[in-house]
């Protein structure tokens, strides 16, 4: 008994008591209740506005009801390319991911190259699609060739770090069994690392797929191509029934396209 | 399997083996470790968690960069420059068996002769002799059926043994097996250790990392046991079990000491 009071009174100094810990955490929440109401004061955002702006919300839902059919052609077309956009956009990003993350991956690299690609891969990343977008249009011109060189770009801010940290979750050891058995940096790469990222990577390139599908629509506003570009005109115009139809069509294809590539990526994650 | 060295030398040899400082332990994980192991021994490393025996194994094969002494195997510095010639003696048995999961059986046996291929010859698979001599070696440790399984779907028994057949495949003089019963049944704790009987009785000198004192003097003519990062014990596997309860007494016995400065420390 002796001995457990001592160690009762040992731990008492280093573990705080269960009054403590409520105080800790009423000011956690105290601190996290004044971080929002401070937020919003920053945004100066009005409740009196909210309601006014009410009844303009409902006109403009109101006057995209019924979707105009007649430019359905148009839709599927602008849709297509979009498609297009993001295949090539996605490959292209995909392929240039693949030596920025091996170079970025602490099991594969030293240290001063990580650093060094980690920072390309930020620097990448923080740049908007939209800002890729307009650096295109004005490279290249208006239309899809624009989006698709944006999507590419934008693509690696992204694919490289998911590519970079399944190759870091790589089993450590059966790679260091590869070593032992004197096997080349390419031959590690090839047989030990290749199977192991495979099939993570080919889930995580087809949800980029999906996800540059709806990136491309947005880069159509700054006239990168694809159906952001018809969309927007539409707006523009005042012809909202015609832009339901271009995102009625747009809904249809996104959950076609996410049905089936939950699939193959469950099957790949099953691999 | 190739003919043993002709030469005298020690399969193995460290001299006052150190690795870097560890704040964690408070002392380098290996702290001038003296071994020498000859060939067609079969050795037992022994000791308690953190003892360092893991990492004396790793060193030999210059997968832990050592700070202080020499390793030399089958003669040869295990060094940047010579590591390669080092390897090619040595075979490695990880701990769960260190497979590719994705791959088959085959190829993570076929990934043994890596080493002797080119870059160029391995890109589009492996020549169909290594293919054969790989699938002899499965049919002889008793996987005829799980040659085209993925490694993923194996069991642990079995992972061991394709790890074996992938070690085999290199003809190496010595075998180094670290904790290769770990988290096996019984069957497979039995198969795996008579799989190195086996190799040890062709004429390899086998080193391997055990918890279990009775398979240590089952199996092994020699017995050493690690503590604190050096060599307590190097002697025959009859008086392992002994060793081992005096080596826990003084232990414990250092525990007693230091509870009671931390206790003379507090009331001061």
């Amino acid at each position: 008994m002796k001995f457990l009071d001592q160690i009762r009174s040992h731990t008492s100094k280093i573990i705080p008591n269960q009054n403590q810990v409520w105080i800790i955490r009423g000011l956690v929440i105290i601190g996290l209740g004044w971080a929002y109401i401070w937020s919003l004061q920053g945004l100066k955002i009005d409740p009196k506005l909210i309601q006014t702006s009410l009844p303009y919300m409902t006109d403009f839902l109101s006057r995209l009801w019924p979707p105009d059919l007649s430019i359905f052609d148009v839709a599927v077309k602008a849709l297509i390319e979009t498609v297009q956009m993001s295949l090539w956009g996605t490959t292209i990003g995909a392929i240039l991911s693949i030596p920025i993350a091996l170079l970025s991956a602490r099991n594969l690299s030293p240290l001063w190259l990580r650093s060094l690609a980690s920072l390309f891969q930020n620097a990448v990343r923080s740049v908007p699609s939209i800002i890729l977008g307009l650096f295109f249009v004005a490279a290249t011109g208006l239309g899809a060739p624009a989006g698709t060189l944006a999507l590419g770009i934008y693509t690696i801010g992204y694919l490289a770090k998911f590519y970079q940290e399944a190759i870091e979750s790589v089993d450590k050891r059966s790679l260091e069994s590869l070593q032992v058995s004197r096997a080349s940096w390419w031959q590690i790469a090839q047989y030990g690392v290749m199977p192991q990222v495979l099939p993570l990577c080919l889930g995580y390139t087809l949800y980029m797929f999906e996800y540059n599908i709806r990136a491309a629509s947005v880069l159509g506003v700054v006239g990168a191509g694809g159906i952001g570009f018809e969309l927007v005109n539409y707006i523009r115009g005042f012809e909202y029934n015609k832009a339901m139809t271009m995102m009625l069509v747009l809904l249809v294809v996104v959950t076609i396209i996410d049905i089936l590539s939950s699939q193959l990526r469950n099957k790949f994650k099953a691999d | 399997m190739k003919p043993l060295l002709e030469n005298n030398l020690p399969a193995i040899a460290c001299r006052n083996l150190r690795t870097d400082y560890q704040s964690t332990l408070k002392r380098p994980i290996l702290n001038g470790i003296d071994i020498q192991i000859n060939h067609g021994e079969f050795v037992a490393l022994l000791g308690l968690n953190g003892a360092g025996k893991s990492t004396f194994l790793r060193s030999l094969v210059g997968l832990v960069p050592v700070n202080q002494g020499e390793i030399q195997i089958c003669g040869t510095k295990v060094d940047r420059e010579h590591i390669g010639e080092v390897r090619k003696n040595v075979g490695f048995l990880f701990q769960g068996g260190g497979l590719v999961d994705q791959l088959s059986c085959l190829d993570n046996v076929l990934c043994g002769c890596l080493g002797e291929l080119t870059t160029w010859q391995s890109l589009w698979g492996f020549p169909k002799r290594d293919r054969r001599v790989a699938m002899q070696l499965l049919q002889k440790l008793g996987l005829q059926e799980q040659i085209y399984q993925k490694a993923k779907q194996l069991s642990g028994g079995q992972r061991q043994r394709v790890a074996i057949a992938r070690t085999l495949i290199q003809s190496p003089h010595i075998l180094l097996a670290d904790e290769p019963t770990t988290g096996l049944d019984v069957s497979g704790i039995k198969q795996v250790m008579s799989n190195l009987q086996e190799m040890h009785r062709q004429g390899l000198t086998v080193v391997v990392v055990l918890h279990d004192l009775a398979l240590a003097a089952q199996y092994a003519q020699r017995a050493i046991i690690l503590e604190d990062g050096k060599v307590w014990y190097d002697g025959d596997c009859q008086n392992i079990e002994r060793q081992f309860a005096q080596l826990q007494f003084t232990q414990l016995q250092g525990e007693m000491q230091g509870k009671s400065q931390f206790q003379s420390a507090q009331a001061a």
